[in-house]
């Protein structure tokens, strides 16, 4: 347990909760937290495109909200830092697709399996070889590749939506500019759902449901384990820690816990398989939001992430309910509400990304992200990152920090003669 | 003749390699759009007539009247603009945008005010747009793995390796080693590869809106920004005081003929100066201009056998041309990346720039760069100033905190 971080504690934790707390900071989480949610379409359609229960959607789905939201609260409040989790995207397209393939206990062994590697490695402490393996720029190139769809998905509804849209967009920037106390982004929201009160959005069809996560027992085989299990831990250790840790760090928290958040996520990955859900860990969209400057001061911001559990834990009975309130509502709207919480963040993303070190791994990781290709059914951005540092140790290993040591060596020598 | 007595093999040596990388990749850049637009070889055959011709008459006539190396050559940025914008914009209206433009920097050149127009274009935004609109072909390389994975990663190592060990030769090597590839991987047949000398085919022009907005006004400001304002800087670092508004002039009036023949608008080149304005061209500044005749030169020879350029690049895979694009764009799009984020002060602004023009979006027929342009300069006139003002009340506040 050694190489586990040391954060605040918890026991002090509600009481400067509540202390901390403040507009910009609520409203970040806010955000996050609806954007969180509405993530749950992106299980909705991974299931039913592998054809899927309904039923089952819904369960994993509810899992994922639960789990990690328990989770997403503990670790922010332990470590008072900005760091939401929730579950892998891209694991969760792997999952949907191999539950077909290999059976539901199966998958969920190997995610058992995952989740302990993930663990041990978080426990032996060697994230900070990953990252080391896995420079910053080229992190972050993957980062701004993935989110940069989050803004694009932004603009497309200027085509269909013109008027909604822009009125939305306009508002964030007339709040940017002249409400100074205001978080732009409530304003853009509360402008957006006018808008839908106003236009008559039809919320007819939204109903109420009630359901808890459900036990199921994991069964072990090497198919699943090779096929989703091990891409599963790569996608864990080497990529959605890395990102989440890049992102924070890339906001001002040097301190960001790498080692812990893997190993938690590990753990909470333990437990997700014996409940339908595929994976623990930090999660870098909620990370960004919630670390960003939308969410004011920079000591406070832990609290938007913790503001995420709270949305999670409480939303996941009735997430039945959640989603048919995100299906009454225009598709756009989420989408505007993402992209502009996400600008600054992509912002600084590429700027971290193309400004200094490791020029062609970053390009490189960057144009992968973006291009979505699949790879033996594994995502871009794990080929991003494993392309970007490959090709930049190929073509640029002076910029890699191996020889950290040498020099203090170097420098010891001359005592010892 | 005192050209004859300038003479020198590393001058024309460097011209022929400038020509040469022009066709090895941003010449790949063109027969996409002309892939996209659905053109006979014919027709297309004589856009690269028209190019290279335009760039043989502006290049031998600036650089013997200015006695410097000026290099020129089609708007690289422009041409990466048409692949957007085909096949839905009709080639004749695109011919009347290719005219519309010419006319417009005709008269930036003619009036002196170039300097000044570049001044007034915020430079994050201008970086922004030009990275959005190459940045597609970047993306391109990667999902070119998918359809065609040995010859993406063969072209792709290949470039860094040549990128490494000879960056002037880089995109020379990297078409012959391509070209390879696609024979031995892809099966691609060399076989109808011949001797053709081209004929120009005239376009008749036709004016619309919709084509001055998502086309011209979009290839004046990648033109300028994109084309003369890093050539201009490229002179200017290797010594050169040369004026601008010959160039611009001369360079437009030139545009403004061979946009009948498909050739889209001629400019002082940016990708290729720097190997005709170095020491490598010649060690006496004063006979470097030379290189730039003989670059036009060497254009008027390529763009006489614009048919067999079109053959070799034809019998060629398509995505074989898009990775060759891709790559020759890779430092452009590095470069314009890591221009505008360096200006943070107006960061969002471009930002969102470079997301809407990258995005693809069209909406009443305009293309994503028109739009890209107008969204950023809307965020740039709405949040510029709050930027700043947004500093100075977080720094008022982490004040208040001190005590």
């Amino acid at each position: 347990m050694k190489h586990l971080e040391k954060g605040v504690g918890l026991a002090s934790a509600p009481r400067d909760f509540l202390r901390d707390l403040n507009a910009d900071n609520l409203s970040a989480g806010l955000v996050a937290g609806i954007f969180g949610l509405s993530a749950g379409i992106i299980h909705i359609s991974a299931g039913t495109a592998a054809g899927l229960p309904q039923e089952f959607t819904l369960l994993w789905v509810i899992s994922y909200l639960m789990i990690n939201g328990l989770f997403g609260l503990l670790l922010p409040a332990y470590y008072r830092l900005p760091l939401p989790m929730a579950n892998s995207i891209p694991g969760a397209l792997l999952f949907a697709a191999i539950i077909p393939v290999v059976g539901l206990n199966e998958a969920l062994g190997a995610t058992l399996m995952a989740g302990a590697i993930a663990l041990v490695v978080g426990l032996a402490g060697w994230m900070s070889l990953v990252m080391r393996l896995i420079p910053m720029p080229i992190v972050m190139g993957m980062v701004a590749g993935v989110l940069l769809k989050f803004g694009t998905n932004m603009v497309m509804p200027l085509q269909n939506a013109l008027l909604p849209a822009s009125v939305m967009i306009l508002s964030y920037f007339f709040a940017a500019r002249y409400l100074r106390r205001v978080p732009p982004l409530v304003v853009t929201l509360l402008v957006g759902v006018g808008y839908m009160a106003l236009s008559g959005a039809d919320f007819s069809t939204v109903e109420f449901s009630f359901r808890l996560p459900e036990f199921i027992m994991p069964a072990f085989t090497l198919e699943a384990f090779l096929a989703y299990g091990l891409p599963l831990a790569l996608i864990l250790v080497g990529m959605e820690t890395p990102a989440g840790v890049g992102l924070v760090k890339g906001m001002g928290y040097k301190e960001a816990p790498a080692n812990a958040i893997t190993a938690l996520g590990g753990f909470g990955t333990m437990i997700s398989a014996f409940f339908n859900l595929h994976s623990t860990c930090i999660a870098a969209p909620m990370t960004g939001i919630c670390s960003g400057p939308e969410a004011g001061s920079h000591d406070k911001r832990w609290v938007a992430a913790v503001i995420v559990g709270i949305i999670f834990i409480v939303a996941a009975p009735f997430y039945g309910f959640v989603f048919s309130l995100i299906e009454a509502m225009p598709s756009y709207f989420i989408a505007i509400i993402a992209g502009l919480a996400l600008l600054r963040v992509i912002g600084s993303a590429m700027h971290i990304t193309f400004s200094g070190k490791h020029e062609v791994g970053a390009m490189f990781s960057f144009l992968i992200a973006v291009s979505g290709v699949h790879i033996f059914g594994i995502g871009s951005s794990f080929w991003a990152l494993v392309m970007g540092a490959g090709l930049s140790m190929l073509v640029e290993f002076k910029d890699f920090e191996f020889s950290v040591e040498m020099p203090k060596r170097r420098k010891a020598d001359p005592a010892a003669r | 003749m005192s050209l004859f007595k300038d003479a020198s093999l590393p001058a024309i040596t460097a011209g022929f390699v400038a020509v040469l990388v022009s066709y090895s990749g941003p010449l790949a850049i063109f027969f996409q759009a002309a892939q996209s637009a659905e053109i006979s070889t014919a027709m297309m055959t004589s856009w690269v007539w028209a190019i290279s011709m335009g760039a043989a008459v502006s290049g031998i006539l600036l650089s013997l009247w200015l006695k410097v190396p000026v290099v020129t050559a089609w708007s690289a940025p422009g041409t990466a603009l048409l692949v957007t914008l085909f096949p839905d914009l009709a080639l004749a209206e695109a011919v009347g945008a290719y005219l519309t433009a010419a006319a417009v920097i005709l008269v930036i050149g003619v009036s002196g005010s170039f300097d000044r127009i570049i001044q007034t274009i915020p430079p994050g935004i201008a970086s922004a747009m030009m990275a959005g609109i190459l940045f597609q072909f970047g993306v391109g390389v990667f999902v070119s793995l998918e359809a065609v994975p040995s010859l993406a990663i063969g072209m792709i190592l290949a470039y860094l390796i040549f990128k490494r060990l000879t960056p002037r030769y880089c995109l020379v090597l990297l078409l012959l080693v391509g070209v390879a590839l696609a024979v031995w991987l892809e099966g691609a047949s060399l076989q109808g590869v011949s001797i053709k000398l081209a004929e120009p085919q005239f376009i008749r022009p036709e004016w619309s809106w919709n084509a001055t907005l998502s086309l011209a006004i979009p290839l004046v400001l990648v033109s300028l920004t994109g084309q003369f304002l890093p050539g201009m800087t490229i002179m200017r670092t290797s010594g050169y005081n040369t004026p601008a508004r010959p160039i611009v002039t001369l360079t437009s009036l030139v545009s403004l003929v061979t946009a009948f023949f498909g050739g889209i608008t001629t400019v002082i080149a940016a990708i290729t100066a720097a190997i005709c304005t170095g020491k490598e061209a010649h060690p006496d500044s004063e006979k470097r201009y030379v290189a730039g005749v003989a670059n036009g030169v060497f254009y008027l020879i390529g763009g006489t056998f614009a048919g067999t350029i079109v053959l070799l690049f034809t019998s060629l895979p398509s995505e074989f041309v898009a990775i060759l694009a891709g790559l020759a764009l890779l430092g452009a799009i590095t470069s314009n990346l890591s221009a505008f984020v360096q200006h943070r002060d107006h960061l969002e602004a471009s930002v969102i720039t470079f997301i809407a023009t990258a995005s693809g979006m069209s909406f009443l027929g305009l293309g994503s760069a028109f739009w890209g342009v107008v969204i950023g300069a809307l965020a740039y006139g709405i949040l510029h100033r709050p930027v700043r003002a947004k500093i100075r009340h977080d720094e008022g506040e982490a004040t208040r905190k001190l005590p």
